[in-house]
């Protein structure tokens, strides 16, 4: 008998030991303060440039700030999902600072996963009227910050000037209204029987998401004052029109087909000369110096129907500091020094690829350089993806809606009601709870 | 260890000094002791999240925020949810013509690996090579295969004069280009009815060649009703697998189940919901309604294989 209550007592023992041991593992990082110094920890997806970037950000603040260090981590994630910093948050053991995509930011918000920023930013006097209005509202929520944005991006059509030449088009004049744009995108059409060997243009690749021709046609998705989204909005239903006739007359499955050829990177259909022009992102300048810096292209805004009123949208990342950080207030300070002017600097001063969100930091950075001026000249007045607890829904129902329009499955406006209603009733149960 | 040992030899020898139930306790006990950290494990990781997604499957859970009870809120909503339906349409498409077809081409494979020609260790290891490439670079190989433009399988069609379809870009092609694309990795299942046709005893065919039975009449009335447990056995697997597919349209869309929702599988929605738009409560509802269908399948198939499964020697 006693030997067994012995035995038990080791048993108890043994897995006190084990748990022990886990809790420890548990709460790495949390107790690391030496002489006054917090470590703090800051989760990243960032590689390559974006990773020089951050180091030099990081390397640079360390040395500034004496009694804070800032420790980065890889983790993966991307711009509709962040598994491992929701098992975090869940597990009450997050980091102290986060790269996230501000796509994400309502929703997390409305989850109530993110620390409200509002009274550090309103203390610091970091203020809206610092950066471009769009990158402020995406990183806001329901009139609160919870976000410090730190890049961004823009859409602009690229069109490959030797090809417009060869076409006889002229190479220095794009085209600037919807009618031309179509013009153009027929004479530079080759096709060979369904394959296409060079295509002038489709409105739905690369970046011609709805929301891009949504805007271009003057349309809005979202109206601030009633909290609804407006996908039923009669320019929005337009533009979805126009990409549904287009893909009637230029038949939709054969441009699948090439849609479905295309590669990446080095095989961009841009990049090899497949396509002639294309609406995309900041980020492919970087990709044509990479892999084919001799392509003689141009970068213009993109077409609307009156050839005026030219406009984009722009979406980026930004710094986070999740619900339960045990260092809110150190994790406060470097997210205030790479929204700074000084860390905006350097960061997209290394990084390249990136713009800034700050407009004078932009100028500063990119007077020389003509491509990249095109994209600056129209941050300020660039759109953002509504910021609402169901941004991800809206952007799924949008992707939807487009791909049905262009097969013909079903007409432009009661696609459009359809997922506005869906959206919206998700928006009403979001504010019921 | 060793002490428990002492202990049982103890009693046979003399079954008086240990009482018999002690010993019984006691040797439970360090079995339970040993199998503790599996244990654990199950409740705690396995058990413990299973009864916890039904709770969560009548709550508004979210993952982040524990939501509220909304009874059968959940089930009722899916019912009106369009894409829910869709997403069990093309499920069971792809499951009904899949399975059949991995068994049809499993098991007519597997025959032919079978025959004594030279070289066969390397045949089969050609065959069995597929399983061991990872879904997503499955899926990557295979968009290039499918590739409307450029791709192998066009180009050859191309060649004896047929303008192949855009595959995975077309609505009709999407769902079957998915079944080409499994059907490669049907190596596994071939080698579970190769080991189900060396099983085989060699005396019936003996037996029927003495009677004089031709290859197809021993085919179909000696290899394949003695098949039926392995193909049985293929079958349910087949089935559930079938119903959690998951990865290779997931990868193949990046998520959108394009084109026009007829790459949407069950358990994609289920992700998306879960993971994409906070919604755990609903996708718990999705789990278990998944949970019910698979395993009514399994009873209907068990319940079915009174009638066409044979085993030997019975």
């Amino acid at each position: 008998m006693r030997q067994s209550m012995k035995r038990i007592q080791l048993f108890l023992l043994a897995t006190l030991i084990v748990l022990a041991f886990a809790l420890v593992g548990c709460s790495n990082g949390a107790s690391s303060s030496k002489k006054g110094v917090t470590t703090i920890t800051f989760w990243n997806n960032a590689t390559g440039t974006g990773k020089d970037a951050l180091d030099a950000v990081i390397k640079q603040f360390n040395k500034t700030h004496s009694k804070i260090q800032v420790k980065s981590t890889y983790v993966a994630s991307n711009e509709s999902s962040d598994d491992k910093l929701l098992t975090a948050v869940t597990g009450g053991n997050p980091p102290d600072i986060s790269l996230f995509d501000r796509f994400k930011v309502a929703s997390w918000a409305n989850q109530g996963s993110l620390t409200d920023l509002s009274e550090y930013a309103k203390k610091d006097g970091i203020t809206k009227d610092k950066y471009y209005p769009f990158a402020w509202d995406e990183s806001s929520y329901n009139g609160k910050l919870y976000a410090i944005p730190i890049s961004t991006d823009a859409r602009l059509l690229y069109y490959n000037k030797d090809e417009f030449k060869k076409a006889g088009l002229d190479p220095n004049k794009p085209p600037t209204t919807i009618d031309e744009l179509e013009a153009d995108a027929d004479k530079l059409t080759i096709k060979k029987g369904s394959r296409f060997q060079q295509l002038g243009f489709a409105p739905w690749l690369g970046q011609g998401w709805l929301y891009t021709w949504g805007w271009a046609f003057g349309g809005d998705f979202y109206n601030k004052d009633t909290d609804k989204v407006t996908l039923d909005n009669p320019q929005v239903v337009k533009a979805l029109q126009w990409e549904q006739d287009w893909a009637k007359t230029h038949n939709v499955e054969d441009i699948t087909g090439f849609q479905d050829s295309a590669g990446s990177d080095a095989q961009d259909p841009f990049l090899t000369g497949q396509i002639s022009m294309q609406v995309n992102v900041t980020g492919t300048v970087e990709q044509i110096k990479k892999f084919k810096p001799d392509l003689n292209y141009g970068v213009a805004p993109i077409p609307t129907p009156t050839g005026k009123d030219f406009t984009t949208w722009s979406g980026g990342f930004s710094l986070i500091i999740p619900k339960g950080a045990k260092h809110p207030k150190q994790a406060w300070e470097f997210l205030k020094y790479l929204g700074s002017p000084e860390g905006q600097k350097l960061y997209c001063g290394t990084s390249k690829g990136d713009l800034s969100v700050i407009d004078s930091v932009n100028q500063d950075l990119f007077k020389d350089d003509p491509i990249m001026m095109q994209f600056v000249d129209l941050l300020k007045t660039s759109h953002n993806r509504p910021s609402i607890s169901q941004g991800q829904l809206l952007w799924n129902e949008l992707d939807s809606a487009v791909d049905k329009a262009i097969h013909g499955k079903g007409d432009p406006k009661s696609l459009l009601e359809k997922a506005n209603k869906k959206v919206n009733d998700a928006l009403a149960k979001d504010k019921a709870n | 260890m060793a002490r428990t040992e002492k202990a049982i030899s103890k009693t046979s020898v003399n079954p008086r000094s240990v009482p018999k139930k002690k010993t019984k306790i006691k040797k439970g006990y360090a079995g339970w002791l040993f199998a503790s950290p599996w244990i654990i494990g199950l409740l705690l990781f396995y058990a413990l999240p299973v009864v916890s997604s039904l709770y969560f499957s009548f709550t508004t859970y979210s993952i982040l925020q524990p939501g509220d009870f909304i009874g059968f809120k959940n089930y009722s909503d899916l019912i009106h949810d369009h894409l829910f339906w869709k997403s069990i349409g093309n499920t069971v498409y792809f499951a009904v013509i899949f399975v059949p077809l991995s068994i049809i081409f499993g098991v007519a494979l597997a025959m032919m690996l079978n025959m004594r020609v030279k070289g066969m260790s390397i045949y089969r290891t050609v065959f069995f090579l597929p399983t061991l490439v990872p879904q997503v670079a499955l899926a990557v190989l295979w968009m290039w295969l499918l590739n409307p433009g450029f791709g192998l399988v066009n180009g050859m069609l191309d060649k004896i004069g047929i303008s192949g379809p855009a595959w995975l870009g077309s609505e009709t092609w999407s769902k079957p280009s998915l079944i080409f694309m499994s059907l490669w990795g049907i190596g596994q299942a071939v080698v579970i009815y190769l080991a189900g046709l060396g099983d085989i005893s060699n005396e019936y065919y003996e037996a029927a060649e003495v009677d004089g039975a031709n290859w197809f009449q021993r085919t179909f009335y000696i290899t394949l009703p003695l098949l039926t447990p392995v193909i049985f056995y293929n079958l349910v697997m087949g089935v559930i697998g079938a119903f959690q597919q998951f990865t290779l349209p997931y990868t193949l869309t990046q998520g959108s189940g394009k084109p026009n929702n007829s790459l949407t599988f069950y358990v994609s929605y289920l992700y998306d919901n879960g993971f994409k738009y906070f919604k755990m409560g609903y996708a718990s509802a999705m789990a278990w309604i998944l949970f019910i269908i698979i395993m009514i399948l399994t009873l209907l198939i068990f319940w079915s294989s009174k009638r066409w499964v044979h085993y030997q020697g019975k």
